[in-house]
């Protein structure tokens, strides 16, 4: 009994361990995130089903009320390939400018997330390529939230 | 909730369970989902702890329960059972979200020893405050303050041990993140707390004691989202030795909790509690039903 109590308090342990060095994980070498998403191919498939996911929203759909959804696919497409190192310029206005007036709160902002995760899932993209994708996307939220 | 707290007032934890877990699931059922509050990503409010604070299973966590946003409220309840060598321990429990600020929680317990049948009846109050940061976003880890008073409905055991006192109050700050993209590519997080303690094992021997030990505790928690839906995870809680007829031990478990939605969890872990109430090394297993609006 006194084992089982050491070895679980090990593993317990250990799990910590890993989960601390999780933050160094930036130095370890993944295949290129663009590629891992499918290209340029991947990304306009994930564009299209996240539109398609915001579209199917109601509750953020009205934040993209008076949207031009050919000027939001062309932008997110950008924007989702250049966070994703792709081989892509982005010409749309900064995150602040684009969302300020919108008001966006923290469960809109979250709401998006869950969009997004729906589109990664649609385009058939793994969790661990999603969450690398989704860790670059919510570094933006200080400059999207409540402006 | 009134009605849910009447319930529990009421009733022998039986009945008190068949009628949380009634309300539970018409409260699941009948409430529109445009009422619940879901703002957050799913599994940030963690589950409900066996004090009745959103955890974590033995330990609170610096999460709030539910998935309420700064603008919304978020209520939840459960139903936990820990099933070791020689003890049972069923809890019942309810837990509110204001605003993703201010925790309130609710929770009974009952305490079984398996060869005699006796019993020790406890009750729990919890507060817990954010002070700031995010458990997923931004730089500064989820950090809160908390008290947990519990009060021995049954205090005869507690004073034949030894306890000084049969009710007690707990205080800790915890502190909490995730990483979105962590071990594994998969979603992580470590929740830590300092905790100040006179609980003898969680309270159910009371306060304090004639061979006092430390007064400040180390808890730790750790886990990593499989999937949205499944994480798997270990906790470590520190507990003193405050009685000189019965040794004490610290705490650990390993645990899965599903998340088939934001309006329920189900958790389950094995747990190690060590030394109990003069019984040999305490093992077992720890089940846990959590609905949340």
């Amino acid at each position: 009994m006194r084992l089982a109590n050491t070895s679980l308090q090990a593993l317990g342990g250990l799990l910590l361990c890993g989960i601390l060095l999780a933050g160094c994980q930036g130095l370890r070498e993944q295949e290129n995130l663009y590629t891992a998403l499918g290209g340029e191919e991947g990304i306009r498939v994930i564009t299209e089903n996240f539109i398609r996911q915001i579209a199917n929203d109601e509750r953020v759909i009205d934040h993209f009320e008076y949207s031009n959804v050919q000027r939001f696919r062309e932008k997110m497409h950008e924007h989702l390939c250049l966070v994703a190192e792709g081989p892509c310029a982005y010409s749309g206005d900064s995150m602040i400018d684009t969302h300020t007036g919108m008001g966006i709160t923290e469960g809109d902002f979250n709401a998006i997330v869950e969009d997004m995760m729906a589109a990664l899932d649609e385009a058939g993209i793994p969790i661990s390529t999603q969450n690398r994708l989704l860790a670059r996307l919510a570094e933006f939220r200080g400059e999207i939230l409540y402006r | 909730m009134k009605i849910i707290l009447k319930s529990i007032r009421r009733a022998r934890v039986p009945a008190q369970a068949i009628a949380l877990t009634q309300t539970l699931v018409l409260a699941c059922l009948c409430v529109p989902s445009a009422m619940a509050a879901d703002g957050r990503i799913k599994g940030t409010g963690g589950v409900s702890s066996s004090s009745g604070a959103g955890g974590g299973g033995l330990l609170p966590w610096a999460t709030l329960t539910g998935h309420a946003t700064r603008e919304e409220w978020a209520g939840s309840a459960f139903l936990t059972r820990i099933d070791i060598d020689d003890f049972t321990l069923d809890v019942a429990g309810v837990g509110i979200n204001l605003h993703d600020r201010v925790e309130l929680s609710y929770a009974r317990r009952k305490f079984t020893i398996k060869a005699s049948g006796g019993q020790i009846r406890q009750d729990s109050i919890g507060f817990k405050y954010r002070l700031g940061g995010d458990l997923l976003y931004g730089s500064l880890p989820q950090i809160v303050i908390g008290a947990e008073r519990s009060l021995l409905r049954d205090a005869a055991t507690a004073r034949a041990v030894g306890a000084r006192e049969t009710h007690g109050t707990d205080l800790y700050v915890g502190a909490a993140r995730a990483w979105i993209d962590g071990l594994f590519n998969r979603t992580s997080f470590v929740n830590v707390n300092a905790r100040y303690s006179t609980a003898n094992q969680f309270g159910l021997l009371g306060y304090g004691g004639d061979d006092m030990d430390a007064r400040t505790h180390l808890e730790a928690a750790a886990g990593l989202f499989v999937t949205r839906s499944w994480v798997v995870g270990a906790e470590y809680r520190h507990k003193s030795d405050n009685l000189l007829a019965l040794k004490e031990d610290s705490a650990t478990d390993l645990f899965v909790a599903w998340f088939p939605s934001k309006q329920l969890s189900v958790t389950a872990a094995w747990v190690a509690l060590g030394r109990i109430a003069g019984s040999a090394e305490q093992n077992g297993v720890y089940l846990s039903v959590q609905g949340a609006l």
